[in-house]
């Protein structure tokens, strides 16, 4: 990835998360606000409904005091008291709580039985229960009705007053109000906001026991966690319902439990308020959030080209010239735009490369020179050797010319036999100094390398076998054809090279082995091994260097040349040494591939 | 001073004697909380149609359309000679032809005749069995003697006779036939408001608007404590369960259970007030004098003790929708599920298929035998009542309710409340008022308008 695109990506970024932290944390608060407000709301409404249901409390309660102390109840009591049927008064309570306009109604006897009942008047003669109650405050009751089913009211419990005032109360009524959808349609619903009323008439959860005002058609069950929870605890519950799969139609449930005189909980009171205006807040955010990253990041696309023009493409164009040193184009320069750091680092570069170019104009100079010395060194060291009896054998001739012709005559075959050797032993000086400086170029052929290696070993196996200590000489061959294309004269050079240095480097003896195998990855492998001294690191790294010996009367183009003929085959040549612990150089050549079926190196 | 005295006794005289005896005129406006023609023993049916013999005050067998008849082959074959000069409200002659065909279309099965034809001016009947109260049986209204007219309404040859209705159905006003076999009725129409509930007929009592309103037997002490004259014929409706041998209650046990589960006491003291008689047999005591021998307390330990372990989930319908059954209904609900049953009252539409079914069955007949037959005709029983004494009675009769399928409970008079002006009204053995005998008394202030009434 560029520094461009890095940028782009880096500016991008930053707006967009600067966007979405300031979008996100302005969605929390109006959140936070909104679920503030929902638990206003429903704090007040519980308090409106609490203020609603004692208002109801107290209208009953009130019914009841005008209804137990009314003419017709007293007389009733009297009546009964005296003797008087209850069967006559069965539809008694049906009048009454149509004149006071009581949904139920019930007179019992001061045996707490049921004379007469609005609600299921075929229940006369039973024991209500609710007679014990008689005084208490207004309680919610669960109320059973003809068809088996229950509903829910607010009920009070009065005594009527008896006519003489010293004897216990004869006659009680139970009445009560409904709590139900007329209740809740009395309450200020706020808008947006929904009301529902659960009855707790089974222990199972029923749907069909919740109801609202006006909307019969709630999905109760998405509301059942929050009625269970209220229904089992006995407590407040709230939470997040999802009315459908739309955020916008989510709502803040409250479930309030409404409790009987013996605290069960008999209905549960549900407040729905919805969440549409936070979530259409949130959205309205979310898109103006969206637009201000969009134009941050066009901003930073912006900002990221004019950036580029100011650092990066400067620093491109150095990179790029960097890449040019790198493949030895050392005379590569880079404009330089302005004096910042960045036209700092431009001439700072162009300044490298030229340094750079004059030194190593100069290292080349300082080689050439150090390879003239060392060429010169070696000339003469070589020319020395043979200069030496020539001078000798020439001044023994000027010497020889005052004895006699016959003695003169001896020393002069015998002087020239010596120069002749002498000077043919320069000529393989300078030969040998000639031979590597024309390298011929090597004519490649298919061959099999367990050949070549073989005919070396077997070329020095006399040699070796007459060397004084003796030598040992082993071998380890492929059993499988070594195929190579390379020109098997100059291989034949370079292994003989090998062995010979190997023989050389054991003057006390030792052991010899000469290895072919094939490697992994389509390369075969040559090395030859001694015994001897074996080489410092610092040798091995020179070591391959022309005119480079450590012999006492190498010429040092030996293990150059070695070094000439493998490159030449497309190969490379190693050698891996310890001081004391021999040495073994490596001959690593590409094995012949059949499918491309090329022979030239 | 005398001939004054003399005027003012005479004057006094006529209004005293005006008081007492009969007066025609008037029409006396009827209100009921039953249809106008729904039912063999609609009012309209016994204002407008005769059959071939009446019950009378006595509860004697009186000729009406016949009249006189005869039996052979030991009451197998009875010949029943129609009354001459009879027409019907449309002036059709009555013949012995058209009281057959009559006969034939009231009586589609288990008739007390095997066959029934004219034969001169003679309906004749033959039965496969011994009948000796046919002529009794001929009294019920099932066979009352009618025809269609050409506009296809029915026509009979009663006291009255339908006159076209106007645009209120529930009201109708029957004028009084001036050529009634049996003389012409003391009114000259009666005017019947249906479908009306006890509540709107008892206001219109009070403030004068009808003359003759029912009185459920729930509330006759209260119309009494209301100061309303009421009058009520002897217990003629028997109040019965009758549960479905099929279903869930196909089990003997579970419907002798049921039968045992019901507080007899509590429905006759405090939803019927005492009125009529608790009822564990089908007919009254007053017919039979062995009403006693069938135990009709309430027995709750042996109801679950019949019932088992078993718990099946029953539906109880009232076949009557009048609060007073649907109350009754109720309360039976609650003494079952007291007893162990898993009861839902459903509602008076589905009672054909309810399981248990709260009937009002109305006995007609004043004969026990007649009246057994008559009841074992409507429970669809199959046991038969041979002879008239009271040990085979007794036996058929436990014969039935040993079945369990029917389960009287109470026996409840036909109660009424009537106007100040309403004068020599009787009831017939059956409970419906004989309104042909009604007459109505004026007040001077009446009389224009009642010469205005009269003349319509």
């Amino acid at each position: 990835m560029s520094l461009r695109q890095k940028l782009l990506l880096m500016f991008s970024a930053t707006v967009a998360v600067a966007v979405a932290a300031v979008g996100w944390t302005v969605s929390i608060r109006v959140r936070r606000v909104f679920d503030q407000l929902d638990q206003q709301q429903t704090q007040l409404f519980a308090r409106q409904f609490q203020r609603e249901f004692q208002h109801r409390a107290d209208d009953t309660a009130a019914a009841l005091d005008r209804l137990a102390s009314s003419d017709r109840l007293t007389r009733m009591a009297f009546d009964l008291g005296h003797g008087g049927e209850p069967a006559l008064y069965l539809n008694e309570a049906a009048a009454l709580a149509q004149e006071y306009r009581l949904p139920y109604l019930e007179i019992l006897g001061g045996d707490g039985n049921i004379i007469s009942s609005a609600q299921w008047p075929a229940r006369f003669g039973y024991l209500d229960p609710a007679f014990n109650a008689a005084g208490h405050p207004p309680f919610l009751k669960e109320e059973a009705m003809p068809d088996g089913s229950t509903q829910t009211g607010l009920f009070a419990v009065r005594a009527v007053r008896p006519v003489e005032p010293e004897t216990a109360a004869s006659l009680y009524v139970v009445g009560g109000t409904k709590l139900d959808r007329d209740l809740l349609a009395d309450l200020p619903v706020p808008a947006g906001s929904r009301v529902y009323l659960y009855r707790n008439s089974a222990p199972a959860f029923d749907p069909q026991s919740l109801s609202g005002i006006d909307d019969d058609s709630v999905d109760a069950s998405k509301y059942r966690l929050l009625l269970d929870a209220a229904r089992k605890t006995g407590n407040n519950a709230s939470g997040i319902v999802y009315v459908t799969s739309r955020r916008e139609d989510s709502v803040n449930a409250t479930a309030i439990p409404l409790k009987g005189e013996d605290g069960a909980v008999l209905a549960v009171l549900l407040l729905a308020n919805s969440r549409r205006g936070m979530v259409e807040v949130q959205r309205h955010i979310r898109a103006i959030a969206f637009g201000v990253a969009g134009i941050g990041i066009l901003f930073a696309i912006g900002a990221s080209l004019w950036i580029a023009a100011r650092v990066s493409r400067p620093i491109e164009q150095l990179a790029a010239a960097a890449g040019e040193v790198a493949l030895g184009r050392w005379d590569t320069h880079v404009p330089v735009h302005g004096n910042d750091e960045v036209g700092a680092l431009a001439r700072s570069f162009n300044r490298m490369t030229s340094q750079l170019l004059e030194q190593r104009g100069r290292l080349v100079q300082s080689e050439r020179v150090a390879a003239w010395r060392e060429l010169a060194r070696r000339l003469a060291h070589e020319l020395k050797n043979p200069l030496f009896p020539l001078q000798l054998t020439v001044e023994n001739m000027v010497r020889a010319r005052q004895l006699s012709p016959a003695d003169f005559d001896e020393v002069f075959v015998e002087g020239a036999a010596t120069l002749q050797s002498e000077i043919a032993n320069l000529k393989t000086i300078i030969g040998r100094f000639s031979d590597f400086s024309k390298m011929p170029k090597p004519q490649p052929e298919l061959l099999d390398a367990r050949d070549l290696v073989l005919r070396v070993l077997n070329l020095y196996k006399p040699a070796v076998q007459q060397h004084l200590p003796p030598i040992t000489l082993q071998h380890e061959i492929s059993p499988s054809p070594l195929m190579v294309s390379a020109d098997p004269e100059l291989l034949h050079r370079a292994i003989s090279n090998l062995v010979l240095n190997a023989i050389d480097a054991m003057p006390n003896g030792g052991d010899l082995r000469a290895a072919a195998t094939g490697k992994p990855g389509g390369a075969i492998e040559i090395s030859v091994s001694d015994t001897g001294g074996g080489l410092a690191p610092e040798e091995c790294e020179r070591l391959f260097t022309p005119y480079y010996t450590t012999k006492e009367y190498g010429t040092g183009l030996g293990l150059a040349i070695v070094q000439s003929i493998v490159a030449d085959h497309r190969g490379k040549v190693s050698v891996e040494s310890r001081p004391g612990a021999g040495a073994t150089f490596i001959i690593e050549l590409p094995a012949f591939d059949e499918r491309a079926g090329e022979v030239e190196p | 001073m005398f001939p004054r005295i003399a005027i003012s006794l005479f004057l006094f005289g006529i209004c005293a004697n005006a008081s007492t005896r009969p007066q025609y005129g008037g029409t006396a406006r009827v209100e009921t909380q039953r249809d106008l023609w729904q039912g063999p023993d609609s009012i309209a049916r016994r204002l407008t149609m005769d059959g071939l013999t009446a019950i009378d005050a006595n509860g004697d067998v009186k000729p009406a359309l016949a009249a006189q008849w005869s039996s052979q082959s030991g009451d197998r074959h009875w010949e029943f000679r129609l009354r001459p000069n009879v027409r019907f409200h449309d002036g059709t002659p009555l013949t012995a032809e058209l009281a057959a065909a009559s006969l034939t279309a009231d009586c589609q099965a288990a008739c007390p005749w095997t066959t029934v034809r004219a034969v001169g001016p003679a309906v004749v009947f033959t039965t496969d069995e011994p009948q000796p109260d046919l002529p009794e049986q001929l009294a019920r209204a099932q066979f009352l003697i009618s025809r269609a007219t050409a506009a296809g309404a029915p026509d009979g040859t009663g006291p009255f006779a339908a006159t076209p209705t106007g645009n209120d159905p529930s009201t109708a006003i029957f004028a009084a036939n001036d050529d009634y076999w049996n003389g012409r009725p003391f009114l000259d129409a009666v005017e019947v408001r249906s479908r009306r509930s006890i509540r709107d007929q008892w206001l219109d009592l009070s403030v004068g608007a009808a003359d003759l309103v029912e009185v459920p037997s729930g509330l006759l002490r209260t119309a009494q404590q209301q100061h309303l004259k009421t009058i009520a014929s002897s217990p003629v409706d028997l109040i019965a369960l009758q549960i479905s041998p099929t279903g869930p209650l196909a089990d003997e046990k579970l419907r002798q259970a049921i039968a045992l589960g019901v507080d007899r006491a509590a429905l006759f003291n405090v939803i019927f007030q005492k009125q009529g008689e608790v009822a564990a047999s089908l007919l009254p005591s007053y017919q039979t004098g062995y009403a006693f021998l069938f135990p009709a307390e309430r027995n709750i330990e042996r109801a679950a003790e019949l019932r088992g372990g078993a718990n099946p989930q029953i539906t109880l319908a009232s076949e009557d929708s009048g609060a007073e059954l649907q109350l009754t209904a109720e309360r039976i609900a609650i003494n079952l599920r007291e007893a162990g049953f898993r009861v839902q009252v459903v509602s008076s539409a589905a009672a054909s298929h309810a399981d248990v079914v709260l009937r009002r069955l109305h006995l007609e007949s004043p004969g026990p035998r007649a009246a057994l037959t008559e009841f074992l005709e409507n429970s669809a029983s199959t046991v038969a009542v041979e002879t008239s004494d009271p040990e085979n009675l007794y036996r058929a009769e436990r014969d039935v309710l040993a079945q369990s399928t029917l389960v009287p409970l109470l026996y409840l008079p036909r109660s009424y409340a009537v106007g100040e002006r309403v004068r020599d009204l009787r009831l017939a053995p059956d409970g419906n008022p004989i309104l042909p005998n009604v007459s109505l008394a004026f007040s001077l202030a009446d009389v224009p308008a009642q010469t205005s009434g009269a003349s319509q």
